[in-house]
């Protein structure tokens, strides 16, 4: 059993950097793969316009998916065990909306105009005011919850808070919006699309450096989420501390996925999918199986994922977070019809 | 304002019914009622293609395609003197008495076109005072002679019913529908929509002034203005087009990503075409936007030799603040990157798409300057500055 | 049973629950209690007597409203420390989890695993012991969600035991089991408390099963004194009677039984010996005869009087009812005979 498991794993890290050259070999500009190649291996300095597309374009998107792919799954993989629901991610708890919040406050304030001035007049660069704010706005939900928790023990109050506070900052955003000019909720609305491909440089580096953080700390969490398995009551009686447990979940969580959708906007389905799609090919509830296969099976689903929005041949783009969901929610579709699969918790 | 309406139509135009193009022609107008005898045209057009003007004998009738909703039709006005009867045989066309002496407009497009025909003092009703450069409004704005009527959904409407302003001119985008001015239309205000922004030439757009024009019975001193603009945009474009090198520009800046790039026959192609730049995709249909992959236009925006109009940024820092990647572009190593941004006031707002619009020759002159250095006469740019 | 090492110790515990700063006590005032290694001790009471919360508070689950619980002469243990000292099976449903009983069984080594939860040779050692002694050993591949019942419960025992601490706790296991599951379970632990010489706490129902393995009772009263002492202590005492005659329960002290109170007055006298008379007894303190053995004819109708006599081998109840005599050949029908007298059978 534990060896078939094992050579799943090393099956799925096999298969990602052919999946990783798929997406650097899918684009508008026809590039042949021994180009690919040579500009990837040989470091030699090329200023080349396939050099540029390579290195500048799809290298830096294809990192960007497979961080986005493994952040947004292992955060989903950690809501649904918290709150022991099939259907719990990042975007139930609300804090994807309040990250969405947190961007929306920035791109609609007080006229784009005043904010870009004020964002120079700070010297910070208008994507990172983006970026901390969503984090801001995912972490002032998630306190929020957090606070509301410590008085309801129930997860399922829990998750019917998290709707509450995703109807709330929607609703927020929404008000937001509409004493906004347009041209801002234009922006805003183009954001919501959801795109891999707007991280580059610097923020780059601070989402590599963010994801791989949150991460490791999930990694290292594993053995706490197996024991939240079986309820708050044997966890404790295992010697968890169930509420700092909670506390380190949900500050992973709103970490990952704010950064991730300050970056990358909103993208849907892959927190929510990943989880049961691993747990149907592990056949397990072991997260020191379950975490890392979710890192491989979210940036692998998000690297096919991107390079279907490639839509080779042409030049239009299509946003990433509409081919998650058209992935997505048959996947989530098909679990519910498949029952036996989807009822792991209850 | 029009800045809004473009990114409008690239984002709802150009990903949802992105290639699909109805173009207004001067035959969508109706047919003439038998009764009345056309009398000779005061203002003919010869560039714009969204609104025709007919005379007869004791009115005029403006027909403009409309395209809301996803559709194109046309509607009609009746212009009718002051103390004039308005003809019976047209029932149901609403009315506009002339001369207008008091109109709300929505967009600073509206204001340049006013004051281009010396009217901008009667205007009373502005959409938003966010954008805005006219001396005159700014000042009526201050004064309070100018009230805030709001755009798109946020319209006033009990606001505008108490005005009772002889028009308004609506500004238009092609998602929302022409329905929410009904009330306003009820309370006997006409509601004209503007489509200059359909337009596919900067002349095209510059003649709307001429609508204008025929609102306040000044069509003969409008008329002569713009014949003087167009005499000096043509003679420049034919310098333009003459000239020998044809630098490769690239316009715009991407998004997300996105890269929103003017299609053929949009009118900053135009431009493009009559300073004598070489942009490789003026060949390709559509008035709006083309939206593209960044990889898409990165062979060509590596290797431009001037990128224009990158919009909200004011230096090369900003510019790579926004994407590090822009510092491999050939235009960014030789410091080729001019924006239109030089009339940007004090409250942000840039006059390029004010003033802009009435000033075709001005853009024009501009931009030959930056890409043929030496074929006119050296003179200071009036909308375009250098990023540095 | 000599008490061996004292393992938990209570000092003037008083259990409750706090709702919005006011103070709700749950049980009456408590003596100070002992768990030994070694005993075996059953929580009884009725419904809404307390049992639970003075489980969890034991446990740790809860802190008490008042007094102190000692752990091997030690409180204020922090979760992980309780961890290895008690270990729980407790009522909440876990099933639908996707693992399977060994790794279930495994997360019992969870206070003792390191970092990432990885089991050493000691560890799996234990696992084996624990599977070897809740007798689960065929039950290992099968995923937790397919157990029946009784099967769970072994399991859930083996979690426990896999645990190794010296005290263990469990509410209510035999409460969704069969008879013979219940009866099982019971030995079960009784032999784990002696070979292993573990302190086990259950609180359970089944109160003829508890007298037959339990070392100590301890009686919980919804209003009136605790009691605890050796079952058949409390039995002489008339304590069991005391306390469940306010419960609308009888204790036959001799036959060491509960019924429901006869509600018919009529009386019969039974002449006879062994195992027919016995279950005879039953038979008809079942169906509501009061038994007048000593023929002393009080108040209610006489019955008449049943003889048990040996014919050829077999048993035959004989009834004498005024002038009727009637033979039968099962108790069963003697019951029917005395539903319908003056009908004779057989």
């Amino acid at each position: 059993m534990r060896r078939i498991k094992k050579l799943r794993l090393i099956g799925l890290l096999l298969l990602l950097p052919l999946i990783f050259l798929l997406d650097l070999s899918t684009g508008p500009v026809r590039i042949p793969l021994r180009e690919i190649f040579d500009i990837l291996f040989s470091r030699a300095p090329d200023n080349g316009t396939w050099a540029f597309i390579v290195n500048n374009i799809r290298l830096p998107k294809a990192i960007t998916a497979v961080l986005a792919g493994c952040g947004l799954s292992v955060s989903g993989l950690q809501m649904q065990t918290m709150f022991r629901n099939p259907l719990a991610d990042p975007s139930v708890l609300g804090i994807t909306a309040g990250a969405s919040f947190g961007v929306a406050a920035v791109m609609l304030s007080g006229g784009g105009i005043a904010t870009l001035y004020a964002i120079r007049e700070l010297g910070s660069p208008g994507s990172w005011l983006i970026a901390s704010a969503a984090c801001m706005g995912a972490g002032v939900v998630m306190l929020f919850v957090l606070t509301l928790s410590s008085r309801l023990r129930d997860n399922v109050l829990m998750l019917v808070i998290g709707l509450m506070m995703n109807s709330i900052t929607i609703a927020l955003t929404s008000i937001w919006q509409y004493f906004s000019n347009s041209e801002e909720v234009k922006d805003f609305l183009l954001w919501t699309f959801g795109s891999l491909g707007g991280v580059t440089g610097s923020q780059l580096h601070i989402l590599t450096l963010i994801v791989l953080a949150g991460l490791v700390v999930v990694f290292f969490s594993s053995k706490m989420l197996d024991a939240l398995l079986l309820g708050e009551n044997y966890a404790r009686s295992m010697g968890l501390t169930v509420k700092r447990t909670r506390i380190v979940i949900v500050c992973t969580t709103s970490v990952l996925s704010g950064a991730i959708t300050a970056f990358c906007g909103p993208i849907a389905f892959v927190g929510l999918a990943v989880p049961h799609l691993v747990r149907l090919a592990f056949n397990t509830s072991s997260h020191r199986i379950l975490v890392p296969a979710c890192c491989l099976v979210g940036t692998e689903l998000l690297l096919l994922c991107d390079s279907i929005s490639q839509w080779p041949g042409t030049e239009t783009i299509l946003p990433i977070n509409i081919i998650t969901s058209l992935v997505g929610a048959p996947v989530v579709i098909f679990l519910l019809i498949r029952r036996k699969n989807l009822n792991l918790y209850r | 304002m029009n800045r809004r309406k473009e990114r409008i139509s690239i984002l709802l135009v150009g990903l949802v019914i992105w290639g699909c193009h109805s173009q207004p022609g001067r035959g969508a107008a109706a047919a003439k009622p038998a009764s009345e005898k056309p009398a000779t045209p005061r203002s003919t057009l010869k560039y714009a293609h969204g609104f025709r003007i007919d005379y007869y004998e004791q009115y005029r009738e403006i027909s403009i395609a409309n395209r809301m909703a996803g559709q194109t039709d046309t509607l009609h006005y009746l212009l009718v003197d002051s103390g004039v009867p308005p003809p019976a045989d047209r029932p149901g066309i609403p009315v506009i008495v002339t001369p207008v002496k008091q109109m709300a407009v929505q967009s600073s497009v509206h204001v340049a076109l006013a004051g281009f025909a010396g009217v901008a003092d009667r205007i009373v009703g502005l959409g938003s005072f966010q954008y805005i450069n006219s001396p005159v409004v700014r000042e009526g704005i201050r004064t309070g002679r100018v009230r805030q009527i709001g755009i798109d959904s946020k319209i006033n409407t009990e606001l505008l019913i108490s005005m009772h302003p002889g028009v308004l001119i609506a500004m238009t985008n092609p998602n929302a529908a022409f329905g929410q001015y009904q009330p306003l239309m009820d309370a006997g205000i006409p509601v004209m929509p503007d489509a200059e922004w359909m337009e596919t030439t900067p002349l095209g757009r510059a003649e709307w002034v001429k609508l204008i024009g025929a609102l306040v019975d000044k069509e003969d001193s409008v008329n002569k203005k713009f014949d003087s603009v167009e005499q000096v945009y043509l003679k420049l474009a034919d310098i333009g087009r003459a000239a020998k090198e044809k630098p490769t520009v690239i316009v715009n800046m991407p998004f997300k990503g996105v890269w929103y790039l003017p299609a053929g026959d949009n009118f900053m192609t135009q431009f493009l075409r009559d300073a004598g730049a070489s942009y490789p995709w003026a060949d390709t249909r559509g008035s709006n936007s083309l939206s593209l992959n960044f990889e898409a236009v990165s062979p060509v925006a590596l290797k431009a030799d001037f990128w224009l109009n990158q919009g909200y940024v004011d230096s090369k820092s900003d510019l790579l603040a926004s994407d590090s990647r822009f510092s491999g572009f050939h235009s960014f190593q030789t410091g080729a990157l001019w924006n239109y941004n030089k009339r940007v006031n004090d409250i942000g707002s840039n006059d390029f798409w004010e003033s802009g619009i009435v000033n075709p020759h001005l853009i024009l002159a501009d931009m030959i300057r930056i890409l043929h250095p030496g074929l006119l006469p050296a003179d200071t740019l009036y909308y375009y500055k250098q990023l540095k | 049973m000599s008490a061996g090492r004292v393992l938990l110790h209570t000092h003037a515990l008083q259990t409750g629950y706090r709702q919005g700063g006011r103070r709700v006590q749950v049980s009456v005032d408590l003596p100070s209690l002992q768990l030994c290694a070694g005993q075996m001790i059953c929580l009884l009471g009725p419904n809404g007597s307390g049992k639970s919360t003075l489980l969890r508070t034991l446990a740790g689950l809860q802190p008490p409203l008042d007094g102190r619980v000692e752990i091997e002469g030690r409180w204020g243990l922090s979760a992980a420390e309780l961890a290895r000292k008690i270990s729980l099976v407790l009522t909440d449903r876990i099933t639908g989890i996707n693992l399977d009983v060994y790794a279930l069984v495994a997360l019992g080594r969870y206070p003792w695993s390191g970092w990432l939860g990885g089991l050493k040779d000691s560890d799996k050692t234990a696992i084996t012991r624990a599977i070897d002694a809740a007798g689960i050993g065929d039950l290992l591949e099968r995923k937790v969600h397919t157990l029946s019942d009784g099967e769970n419960q072994k399991v859930m025992l083996a979690r426990a035991l896999a645990q190794d601490t010296p005290i263990l706790m469990l509410d209510e296991p035999t409460a969704h089991l069969d008879l013979p599951s219940r009866i099982r379970l019971m030995r079960l632990l009784n032999r784990l408390a002696r070979e292993l010489n573990k302190g086990i706490l259950l609180s359970t129902h089944e109160l003829d099963l508890a007298m037959q393995v339990a070392d100590e009772v301890w009686l919980l009263q919804a209003a009136g004194p605790f009691h605890r002492g050796a079952p058949e202590d409390l039995i002489l005492d008339g304590v069991f009677e005391a306390v469940f005659a306010r419960e609308g329960v009888v204790f036959d002290r001799e036959a060491g039984v509960f019924r429901i109170p006869p509600e018919g007055n009529r009386r019969i006298r039974l002449e006879g010996q062994g195992m027919a008379a016995f279950w005879t007894r039953r038979a008809l303190q079942r169906e509501g005869f009061v038994l007048d053995e000593r023929g002393t004819g009080e108040s209610g109708m006489d019955a008449g009087t049943v003889r048990i006599i040996a014919e050829d081998g077999r048993t035959v109840w004989v009834l004498e009812s005024g002038q009727t005599v009637s033979r039968f050949e099962s108790i069963g029908s003697l019951l029917q005979g005395l539903d319908r007298p003056g009908l004779p059978h057989a």
